[in-house]
């Protein structure tokens, strides 16, 4: 259910999301290029101070958090409405008093005194302009700063003049509907992971998991700003972590989809792919934004490389994907690097849900079949028993025993008792004790003994009797070797079982010898009886097993390999 | 007599064989038991036999191959198995019994009843006639057979569109499998009753029996009566 409707949810967030962020409108005001000089004189917020010998440049370097001031002229291009006075945003490294046109209209954190006072304020904040400053014309925007913890940030600023409540509200909205995208993905990963912990051989599962529950901490970080005030101390801390995540998801997601549609030389491609990212992550390590770009766009190209692969090979599911990273690098062109990124990370994910779910369908169809083949298995194991041709063949010899030799009779029911008896105990077991499959063996040999009067004998070579193999694979051979063969001189057939045993595989070899095989024998097709040994050997071993059949000088091979 | 038993499993051939000496008792003339395909094949086509009795199931083949043989044998064939399920087709092949596993004297006696009975009670289960043809055997239905023509010891087949095939079957043989839907209306004629669109008196009160395609085929005088009253 939530496969289903996780998609259509993701969906109409993610349109939402491409809405809000397009809302750009007309700007309202023009930046001019800022001034700084270090110092500080509460004269220098008046708007006609002359800062002609003021640094032109952004300073290099503002040791021990002296306070500095920047001044920046600003143009407002068009008044504000008389109801909705304009208020300005700004994102400055540093704690600050912000005056306009020599007014103090705000302050965040105690500039020139970080290293005596807990830090405060916060990397984004908003302030109201008062409307009778708000004219059309030059203003002037001063700052009295220190910057403490990052002397090497000075000047770095985004400064935004727009209505006043629209600038308080419109990272609201988005952050709401990040915040959305966020839930959905946590509840997948937690999914996944729930999901996981009931398979735990699934690890591409657990790669879904992680891959959303990073996306998950990716969105959260990123838009944490809103939910919390984060004083600048910590931004490049949150970039680190940012940048972090863009790496974990950059490997998982190509991971997830070598597994998905696997290719050869994985293990080396995918060792290059993250030598590629390490380096993309390690060079230019702070410029956040740049190695986060490279590493998204080495993403989609690894991972469309990857899924055109799976389309070429037709592996269900590949098309789909080359569409969606195709669309994720169309939109890598077009819009912003954030936007594109969301989005593109959107369609990702939603593309793997459905991979996930073509995985989880395939594995329960698989599972349903195996389900069905055990269960024909287990009756074919019974069938043996009560098919007419042995019940009612022995059913007849056994009354002419008993009217000829009562004696004889009961030692043959008593026989017949126990195969029924040891049939009944093996009959639910996918593997059994190699002693029992060989007592099956042994009684089997006596009710044949008693129908067709030739004398059977079994031997053994180099057993290991504690170990299991499917039931009924030697009975089956063994029923071959009497129904095929013909008794020698001595109206006698002789079976060997020979066990081997080394590092790479143990081998079961069936050896017959008899008179001759019976004419028609050569000719015959792959009979029901091998099918059974075959399946029998794919339920317990999958593939790694062998199995072979052929005539000798003495009689008939048969030889079972089974594979570590 | 002479019979063939094949069965691959000792203990219920010799028991066939047992029982066979005690019903038939001094009628018989020869008794041969094999346990494989590929010798009762050969046995077949070099030894005049009387009765068969066969095993469907042997050494793990089907015993149909052998039966397509048999049944188009001058000698009738019966079998003795332990799938049930197989009598309908059995009989649809033309055998004489099918002897289900395990089985005991009484019942076996019943099955060599029918070798010598004339006529079988409740017979109408033959659906083929196995003919052999360039060395192959070919199953005919017996839908298309109109008469068969007694020619010694073997028998020609009259089927629809004007064709004519040789069985190795004598009349009578054949009359015991294919009775009641087929008349003997001749010692030479067994004829499907449904075929036959009117009877005329010829020349010299021979009777004739009018087939639905034209021809015309002599009664015998002392079937006349019998004939009449089962036509109409």
């Amino acid at each position: 259910m939530i496969l289903r409707l996780l998609p259509c949810f993701l969906l109409i967030c993610m349109l939402s999301f491409m809405t809000s962020c397009s809302q750009d409108s007309e700007p309202v005001f023009k930046e001019y290029r800022s001034v700084y000089k270090i110092g500080d004189q509460q004269q220098w917020a008046g708007k006609s101070w002359n800062d002609d010998n003021w640094i032109k440049r952004r300073m290099a370097y503002v040791a021990d958090g002296k306070v500095f001031w920047s001044r920046t002229p600003i143009d407002i291009l068009k008044a504000p409405e008389s109801t909705q006075p304009y208020g300005l945003r700004l994102e400055a490294y540093g704690e600050y008093e912000i005056f306009w046109d020599g007014v103090l209209i705000g302050k965040n954190g105690n500039p020139g005194q970080e290293a005596h006072l807990p830090p405060e304020g916060k990397l984004w904040a908003t302030f109201s302009l008062p409307k009778h400053l708000t004219n059309k014309g030059r203003h002037l925007l001063a700052l009295r700063l220190s910057n403490y913890y990052f002397p090497d940030h000075v000047g770095s600023y985004r400064i935004e003049v727009a209505d006043y409540e629209e600038l308080v509200t419109d990272r609201l909205f988005e952050t709401s509907y990040t915040h959305i995208f966020a839930g959905a993905f946590l509840m997948a990963s937690l999914y996944f992971l729930f999901l996981f912990f009931s398979n735990k051989k699934e690890y591409p599962i657990l790669i879904v998991s992680a891959s959303c529950f990073l996306f998950f901490t990716l969105t959260m970080t990123r838009f944490v700003r809103m939910a919390a005030p984060i004083h600048y101390k910590w931004h490049v801390l949150r970039l680190e972590v940012i940048s972090s995540l863009m790496f974990g998801i950059s490997f998982l997601i190509p991971l997830f989809l070598s597994l998905q549609f696997p290719f050869p030389k994985r293990k080396l491609f995918l060792s290059i792919y993250a030598g590629i990212l390490l380096y993309f992550f390690i060079a230019n390590h702070h410029y956040f934004g740049f190695s986060i770009y490279r590493m998204v766009v080495a993403l989609w190209f690894f991972s469309l490389g990857i899924a055109l692969f799976g389309a070429f090979k037709r592996v269900k599911g590949a098309l789909l994907m080359v569409l969606i990273l195709l669309l994720c690098l169309g939109l890598q062109n077009t819009v912003s690097l954030s936007i594109s990124l969301y989005v593109g990370f959107s369609l990702m994910l939603l593309g793997i849900l459905y991979l996930v779910f073509l995985r989880t369908k395939a594995q329960r169809l698989a599972y349903d079949n195996s389900l069905v083949q055990s269960t024909r298995l287990r009756l074919e194991l019974l069938k043996k028993n009560i098919q007419p041709h042995f019940l009612m063949n022995t059913l007849t010899s056994l009354i002419d025993w008993i009217e000829e030799s009562p004696k004889k009779g009961v030692r043959f029911i008593e026989a017949l008792a126990k195969e029924f008896d040891l049939f009944n105990r093996i009959e639910s077991k996918s593997l059994i004790p190699i002693a029992q499959e060989i007592e099956i063996c042994r009684n089997h040999m006596e009710i044949m003994g008693f129908r067709k009067e030739v004398n059977y004998f079994w031997e053994e070579e180099g057993l290991d009797i504690e170990d299991e193999i499917p039931p009924g694979i030697l009975h089956t051979l063994l029923e071959n070797g009497i129904t095929h063969s013909m008794a020698g001189d001595d109206n006698s057939i002789r079976f060997k079982l020979v066990y081997h045993a080394n590092t790479n595989f143990r081998s079961y070899t069936f050896l017959t010898f008899a008179g001759g095989m019976r004419p028609e024998t050569g000719a015959r097709e792959e009979g029901t009886g091998f099918k059974y040994i075959k399946a029998r050997l794919r339920e317990s071993y999958q593939d790694k097993w062998d199995f072979t059949s052929e005539p000798t000088a003495e009689g008939w091979k048969s030889t079972i390999k089974i594979y570590f | 007599m002479r019979i063939l038993i094949v069965e691959d499993e000792s203990r219920i051939a010799k028991r066939i064989e047992g029982m066979t000496r005690n019903i038939i008792g001094d009628r018989l003339q020869s008794l041969k038991r094999i346990d494989t395909l590929q010798e009762a094949l050969e046995f077949i086509e070099t030894n005049p036999l009387d009765l068969v009795l066969l095993d469907l199931n042997l050494n793990g083949h089907n015993g149909f191959e052998l039966l397509g043989t048999a049944v188009s044998k001058p000698f009738h064939t019966i079998i003795i198995s332990a799938y049930k399920d197989q009598a309908i087709t059995a009989f649809e092949y033309g055998v004489l019994d099918f002897v289900p596993k395990p089985f005991n004297q009484d019942r076996l006696a019943l099955a060599f009843k029918r070798v010598t009975t004339e006529i079988l009670p409740e017979n109408k289960k033959t659906k083929f006639l196995a003919i052999r043809k360039k060395g192959r055997v070919v199953l005919v239905s017996v839908e298309d057979v109109l008469y068969v023509k007694g020619a010694g010891s073997y028998t020609e087949l009259f089927l629809s569109e004007g064709r004519k095939e040789l069985h190795d079957k004598s009349l009578e043989k054949l009359e015991q499998l294919l009775a009641p839907s087929f008349e003997r209306i001749h010692k030479s004629y067994l004829v499907k009753l449904s075929e036959i669109s009117n009877i005329t008196v010829a020349s010299g009160s021979r009777y004739m029996a009018e087939l639905r395609n034209g021809e015309s085929i002599p009664i015998g005088r002392t079937k006349y009566k019998d004939l009449k009253a089962k036509w109409l």
